[in-house]
């Protein structure tokens, strides 16, 4: 029973994680339409920096976090305007490739500039523990997740009780509708483009101190992210706080019970995209 | 009026690109008379060189016949696998190479006639994850087969096509990029072309028009995914060792997209332009950015998105209507 239980809740904490950069595509592809195929690599960014104000400067990753959110906030809206706003009219095909390119671009760069070695950040923190009853929680691990909250909790009041937040929704129903009314069209979209390269950032932050920071580890987090947002259905912010959680249990469901569970635990969310994909295709509604 | 309206409508005379199909003439003369050339020292690395080239023509312009009934694929990495490992497990199970060779490509046929239909109904992004979902899934699985089986994670050793013979392997793979060529203009210049387009562009409206959608979908993930696994055969008994992480790669089902958007959408002739020019490039390239060569696939990609939509082929057809080939 301990052992299930303390599944349960390694996967919760997993999923605040999922939330956040799952969040972050949800408002690109909800209030933008474009579906950022280099979600990932803003990640990247995150855990980058946050490895390089650790350690060439010694700041605490958690402590960096803000500055760090705020500068990949600024290289996402720059990417809005040097790219994402041409093609806004585009075809989808189009949109969708010159994300994946801006991807593949920025991956390979870091590859290039910082070889693809794993940096790890080291923290005082790092070997800590919490003791819940019969259950254990890594210190990092709660500390993240206690950030994912946070987060999460503030995207949602800003997107449900301010002005910007609401002309953010306003946008994502009807762009024309909304530009009728005066709102800024192009400016929303460039600050939620904005806004969701930062959470992916923040993301980015944690995964720097709970894993490692290296170019390829936010293909894996966009890729979940992907699946998340399909689970909830392309746009709806609210869905994805299930769905993440869901995903996060089932990987630690298929961890602890499934033999050399391991490896197979990365197909968890492959499956889940496949499934939802599938069973609502046939049931008729996209 | 009523002598006017009888008089026949002079039928418009098919628009054909001459043009193209000189132009792919001159491209297999070329690359005909390539092995023959007094190479020098460098005579195995221009050949190895030469064999990959055409290797990546054949991935791109079999992605870019799914690409022409509309559906974008992200799955051509695990046809290319497919064959690789199917080649090879045949080859140990003690099947003549010769045998070995189509039938892996019809296993990875068959299987993508198995994503097709699962997949039939998913359109633009939904499509692409669903295609991406299936590749790692592929890998997944033979990476977590027993090493008796498969290899595993270690990948399996592959004998030497054609006993190592650098000329004979170009030749064969000069052969094989031929039949590709051959099935697309067969596609250009049969009904399933004006199938294709008319599902790419709307596929209500075709299936309004009486177009079995369904069929011709499926067919084209065939002939794409048979073509894709038969460059992955080309692959394995080149490099003699296939491992899960190298043959599934994202970089093997991003190559064929990007090169195909690069040398011209929808066209036979602009793949293989593309395949030529980035891969060359990449050679050239190679010992300045070393490990990170896909640098320049991502650039490509997004200054042919954002300037060059129609692709190097375009550049010379721009304004001219029709006349593609």
């Amino acid at each position: 029973m301990d052992l299930f239980l303390q599944t349960l809740l390694n996967g919760l904490l997993q999923s605040g994680i999922y939330a956040l950069v799952a969040s972050g595509l949800a408002l690109s592809v909800g209030v933008v339409g474009i579906v950022n195929f280099a979600h990932g690599e803003f990640l990247m960014i995150g855990a980058f920096l946050a490895w390089a104000a650790s350690a060439s400067l010694g700041i605490d990753p958690l402590l960096s976090l803000p500055v760090v959110a705020l500068a990949v906030f600024g290289v996402g809206a720059l990417t809005y305007r040097v790219s994402i706003r041409h093609v806004l009219l585009a075809p989808e095909l189009n949109q969708m490739l010159l994300t994946f390119g801006l991807g593949i671009l920025l991956q390979n760069l870091a590859l290039m500039l910082l070889g693809g070695n794993t940096r790890t950040v080291s923290t005082p923190y790092q070997a800590s523990s919490l003791q819940l009853g019969a259950l254990t929680v890594g210190g990092p691990k709660a500390v993240a997740f206690a950030f994912a909250l946070a987060l999460l909790g503030t995207l949602y009041f800003v997107l449900y009780r301010t002005t910007l937040g609401r002309q953010m929704r306003a946008v994502a129903q009807n762009r024309r509708g909304a530009q009728l009314i005066g709102i800024n069209v192009d400016r929303v979209y460039m600050l939620a483009f904005g806004v969701s390269c930062g959470l992916a950032a923040v993301a980015g932050v944690l995964v720097s101190v709970l894993l490692f920071a290296s170019p390829t580890v936010g293909l894996v987090f966009a890729l979940k992210a992907f699946a998340i947002i399909v689970m909830a259905g392309l746009g709806n912010l609210t869905g994805v706080l299930w769905a993440s959680v869901l995903l996060g249990v089932s990987e630690a469901l298929v961890q602890t019970y499934v033999p050399g569970g391991g490896g197979w635990s990365d197909a968890v969310f492959f499956l889940m995209i496949f499934g939802t994909l599938v069973l609502r295709s046939f049931r008729g509604n996209r | 009026m009523s002598a006017v309206s009888a008089r026949p409508v002079p039928a418009r005379r098919p628009t054909f690109a001459w043009r193209a199909l000189l132009a792919l003439g001159i491209f297999f003369v070329l690359a005909l008379a390539f092995p023959f050339l007094p190479l020098g020292d460098r005579r195995e690395f221009l050949l190895q060189i030469g064999f990959f080239t055409l290797v990546a023509g054949i991935m791109a312009l079999s992605w870019d016949l799914l690409a022409r009934s509309g559906q974008v694929s992200l799955a051509h990495a695990a046809f290319y696998g497919l064959g690789a490992y199917g080649y090879a497990l045949l080859l140990k199970a003690g099947v003549p190479w010769g045998a070995a060779m189509p039938l892996a490509a019809l296993t990875a046929g068959f299987v993508s006639l198995l994503l097709g239909g699962v997949t039939m109904r998913l359109s633009g992004m939904y499509f692409a994850i669903a295609t991406l979902a299936f590749t790692e899934v592929v890998r997944t699985v033979i990476q977590n087969l027993p090493e008796s089986v498969a290899g595993g994670a270690n990948g399996l050793l592959v004998p030497a096509l054609l006993g190592g013979n650098s000329r004979g392997q170009y030749l064969l793979a000069l052969a094989l990029l031929l039949l590709t060529v051959g099935v697309s203009l067969a596609v250009r210049l049969s009904k399933l072309h004006h199938a294709f387009a008319a599902i790419r562009q709307g596929e209500e409206t075709a299936r309004v028009l009486g177009v079995n959608v369904v069929r011709y979908k499926l067919a084209a993930f065939f002939l794409s995914s048979v073509l894709a696994a038969l460059a992955g055969v080309l692959y394995a008994g080149k490099t003699f060792f296939i491992s899960p992480l190298d043959t599934f790669s994202l970089a093997n089902s991003i190559s064929p997209l990007t090169t195909s958007i690069f040398g011209g959408l929808y066209t036979t002739l602009g793949p293989i332009l593309g395949a030529t020019v980035l891969r060359v490039a990449e050679e050239l390239l190679h010992n300045t950015v070393k490990n990170g060569y896909l640098v320049v696939y991502g650039l490509v990609l997004m200054l042919s998105i954002l300037w060059l939509p129609r692709g190097i082929v375009g550049l010379w057809r721009r304004g001219r209507q029709g006349g593609d080939l």
